[in-house]
């Protein structure tokens, strides 16, 4: 069995056993955080499907902008009494095994993927231009599916028209 | 080893996971979240078909699906958060303004 089963096998196991906390939790803001766990694992596993732009893509705009969002409408909406810090606190050695396993399965893989020598030098002294994969996928995105690539843009300006609009009439009409 | 057919399986059991809690569950924010971890497993599905097979085209359809997922959330939580000034409810089973 070799290091990248070991990978695979934990971070699918990671992935499964997340999205039944998340399908399954009772506890909304658990659920989501269950969600962000997921997602940060199917970012690592982009990165060993030879894929760095799509990882740091899945990490800034899911993890970062997704979860957080609904996070704020969860902690919007559901102001629920039984939330107190404590509960974050006590499976705090669940968090932190999850993590040391995570980090070192990281640190493992990424110091195999690039052939480095022991120590944490290598993390900042990888050539950003030797990624032939972010070439290419530029040279797909700017001229086979420019016109798709667009139409993404045109959708994020309607999604954002749309969310002011829809919350501003519900505002109009409660005051009204 | 690990083959295309592991990837396959993984995302047919994230998919299935997702939409049995579609099905089940209550709460529209979790809905939500079901949809995103449907998302997630198609992610996998075209990240692994586009590195066995040595195309791209996967990638990039990874890269639309993460751009519409965003648009998605978005509008989703929009509507969830405007059904909640309007009933004060976001429990499916409790909203029935269209049943007659």
């Amino acid at each position: 069995m070799s290091i990248q089963d070991i990978v695979f096998y934990y971070l699918s196991l990671a992935m499964i056993v997340s999205a039944l906390f998340t399908v399954f939790s009772r506890n909304p803001v658990h659920a989501i955080l269950s969600l962000l766990v997921l997602i940060i694992h199917q970012a690592f596993m982009l990165y060993t499907l030879g894929s760095e732009f799509l990882s740091a893509i899945q990490i800034i705009v899911y993890a970062g902008a997704v979860v957080v969002l609904f996070l704020f409408v969860v902690y919007l909406i559901n102001l629920q009494k039984e939330e107190r810090l404590k509960v974050f606190i006590r499976r705090l050695s669940v968090g932190l095994i999850f993590f040391i396993i995570f980090a070192f399965l990281f640190i493992k893989n990424l110091l195999l993927l690039f052939n480095l020598d022991v120590g944490f030098r290598g993390f900042l002294a990888i050539d950003p231009t030797s990624s032939q994969e972010l070439k290419m996928m530029a040279r797909y995105l700017f001229t086979e599916y420019l016109f798709q690539f667009e139409l993404i843009g045109v959708i994020l300006l309607v999604v954002v028209f749309g969310a002011v609009f829809l919350l501003r009439k519900v505002k109009e009409e409660r005051v009204g | 080893m690990v083959d295309l057919n592991s990837y396959i399986y993984l995302s047919l059991i994230l998919f299935s996971i997702g939409l049995f809690g579609f099905i089940f569950r209550r709460n529209l924010i979790i809905l939500l979240a079901c949809v995103e971890i449907m998302l997630n497993a198609l992610i996998i599905l075209f990240a692994s078909l586009s590195y066995f097979r040595k195309d791209a085209t996967g990638y990039i359809l990874v890269f639309f699906i993460i751009a519409m997922a965003a648009a998605e959330a978005a509008v989703g939580l929009t509507l969830v958060v405007a059904l909640y000034k309007k009933l004060k409810k976001i429990y499916t089973e409790e909203i029935n303004i269209f049943r007659g």
